[in-house]
């Protein structure tokens, strides 16, 4: 795997003091891919970014890029290119300047830098705009210019830290998809860093998930959704029911609140809000739940709806927008899925 | 915000007026008695006249007195900016136990009358004397200002500069020392000359230190008027601050215009 794979971290830890900021992580990106860093803030996945550009010194492992150790590079000294969250852009300097900045560095000929700017500045829509100093643009202008400094010099791998955090939702959607397209025609081999799972599942080809320092599942956006490995990964990808299987004291298995449950006992099973029906007949044989609807969202193209059940557990429930139409918060309902929605957890 | 016209409004423009009085009613009346056509200092001035003008500059002691000044306050604030800097960028960068007892310790001289600096320092260089007297003891000694100055202000412009700029240039391929260079001191410039014209200022107008450490024949300005009001009152002592307190305006006027540019 590693042998074809553009930038590999192997083993690669950072701690601080007694804390562990990551615990010894390993992740190959092929060329051309796009891979994801999502977590909660804390998780670990900043300092990864970081220590890929040289910023952090890992506590152990190494970094390889293309087949070369670059673990004791100073930052300058390493063909990676970042685009901050911030942007970072110089403040002091033009569009067209900024761009050019890392040409400049490498000692590119003049001719050659402006045009390589110029193409840059074309790929990027900011024609008119290269005389501008960084205050004179629109958040969006900003963001592509800190995407355009950073991919001008052609970089082997390039850094995104929460490349979209700082724009309005409206923009967000629209900036993605223009940065994976022009991903994809480029072929850029990438690492993007992450809070938001739905950003990270709209434009990744891999997602790895970290909790707690910990790489928890590394998988495609598909993988990570339907076969979560961990209870974090379930929850924090999308929303999710768990139960914990037990065998009952007549044979069958149970949860452990006592719903009947048609799947093999002693496992954890995640059930998508999805892949619950509502409907108002009582309950017969196992997975099947009755309850009263307390909380009842519409969503416009789909509604959520929350069941409590008589022994306390609150079940996230999704359905066609029309489920609105026929629950209403207080009125009784009966919760039924079908046993190949039961997806069992691997064993810790 | 308050609007001026409510009576509290009112309030606000009557102190606004005393403070200003009181700051610049001294100055006021200096500038004014150096125009006055009389042998002696007069306010109100009586008359109108340059002619203290023309003897303050046509007096050798002043001049020579002024370009020993103008030397020791370039030195001491071109000093005093590259250590107190230095010193500014360590302290807002890496963090190491007692550093903030160390930033207490670089501001402390600040709040030392100038007096006790001058008399601690004379007592100090005559048992060890660390540099040569004259001009070299009195830039040490003014340093010893300047640098708590240059620190008080670049802190907070430091503290406020992204670090991300600077890594963004280090990871376009600039090493560290270059990124600083290229990124983060164009960002300082205002803040900087804004702590160079402080200390400037500063050594420029001192008297204390000037008095108990500098040579007689190497005499800043402000030692030369100092000997001159005690010998006789004549208003050219009068015209000689006028143009000391005009030279101050102008850098501070400058160093305001530079930093809203």
């Amino acid at each position: 795997m590693s042998g074809s794979a553009e930038l590999v971290l192997d083993g690669l830890a950072r701690r601080y003091g007694a804390t562990t900021a990551v615990a010894r992580m390993d992740l190959a990106v092929a060329p051309g891919e796009l891979v994801a860093l999502l977590g909660p803030s804390g998780c670990g996945k900043t300092t990864s970014l970081r220590m890929v550009a040289g910023f952090v010194e890992p506590s152990a492992g190494r970094i390889l890029l293309r087949g070369r150790d670059i673990t004791g590079l100073p930052p300058h000294r390493r063909d990676i290119g970042m685009v901050f969250q911030s942007y970072a852009l110089f403040p002091h300097l033009s569009v067209a300047e900024n761009i050019a900045f890392g040409l400049k560095r490498r000692g590119v000929p003049k001719p050659e830098i402006a045009a390589r700017v110029a193409r840059m500045i074309g790929l990027l829509q900011l024609d008119g705009l290269e005389a501008r100093l960084p205050r004179q643009l629109s958040g969006g202008q900003q963001q592509r210019v800190a995407v355009g400094r950073a991919l001008v010099i052609n970089p082997a791998v390039v850094l995104l830290d929460e490349p979209f955090s700082n724009l309005d939702a409206l923009l967000r959607e629209g900036t993605r998809i223009e940065l994976r397209r022009l991903q994809t025609d480029l072929g850029l081999t990438t690492l993007f860093v992450t809070h938001d799972q739905a950003e990270a599942m709209a434009i990744s080809d891999r997602i790895a998930v970290m909790h707690q320092g910990r790489l928890e599942q590394l998988g495609t956006p598909r993988e990570v959704y339907d076969r979560p490995a961990t209870r974090f990964v379930a929850s924090f990808i999308g929303r999710a029911n768990f139960f914990e299987a037990r065998p009952g004291p007549a044979g069958g298995s149970f949860s452990e609140d006592g719903i009947a449950l048609a799947a093999p006992a002693a496992a954890t099973y995640v059930l998508r809000p999805e892949h619950i029906r509502l409907d108002q007949d009582p309950p017969a044989g196992p997975n099947a739940a009755a309850g009263t609807v307390e909380l009842m969202s519409f969503l416009g193209t789909a509604a959520q709806a929350v069941l409590r059940l008589p022994g306390g557990r609150a079940l996230l429930v999704e359905g066609p927008a029309a489920l609105a139409d026929h629950f209403r918060p207080g009125s009784p309902a009966t919760a039924r899925w079908s046993p190949k929605d039961l997806v069992a957890l691997p064993a810790p | 915000m308050i609007s001026l016209r409510t009576p509290f409004g009112w309030v606000l423009r009557f102190l606004a007026v005393v403070t200003f009085v009181y700051l610049l009613g001294p100055l006021v009346v200096i500038v004014a008695a150096s125009f006055s056509d009389t042998g002696y200092l007069a306010f109100p001035p009586e008359g109108f006249s340059l002619r203290w003008y023309h003897s303050a500059l046509g007096d050798a002691r002043y001049l020579s007195g002024f370009f020993v000044s103008l030397r020791l306050a370039a030195l001491v604030a071109f000093f005093s900016l590259i250590l107190g800097t230095a010193a500014a960028v360590a302290l807002t960068r890496f963090r190491f136990p007692g550093r903030a007892l160390l930033q207490a310790l670089f501001l402390s001289p600040l709040v030392l009358p100038g007096l006790v600096l001058a008399v601690a320092l004379t007592v100090f260089f005559s048992t060890t004397p660390l540099a040569p007297p004259g001009m070299p003891r009195l830039v040490v000694s003014h340093m010893l200002v300047g640098v708590p100055l240059v620190l008080r202000v670049m802190l907070p412009v430091l503290r406020r500069v992204d670090r991300a700029v600077e890594e963004a240039a280090q990871n376009l391929g600039a090493s560290p020392l270059l990124a600083f260079c290229l990124v983060t001191l164009p960002a300082l410039r205002p803040g900087l000359f804004a702590a160079g014209a402080l200390a400037f200022i500063f050594s420029f107008d001192e008297v204390e230190m000037a008095l108990f450490l500098g040579s007689a024949r190497e005499a800043p300005l402000t030692v030369v008027l100092y000997g001159a009001a005690q010998m006789a009152m004549d208003p050219t002592v009068a015209a000689v601050s006028s143009m000391l307190i005009l030279l101050a305006l102008v850098l501070m006027l400058a160093q305001q215009l530079y930093a809203q540019r």
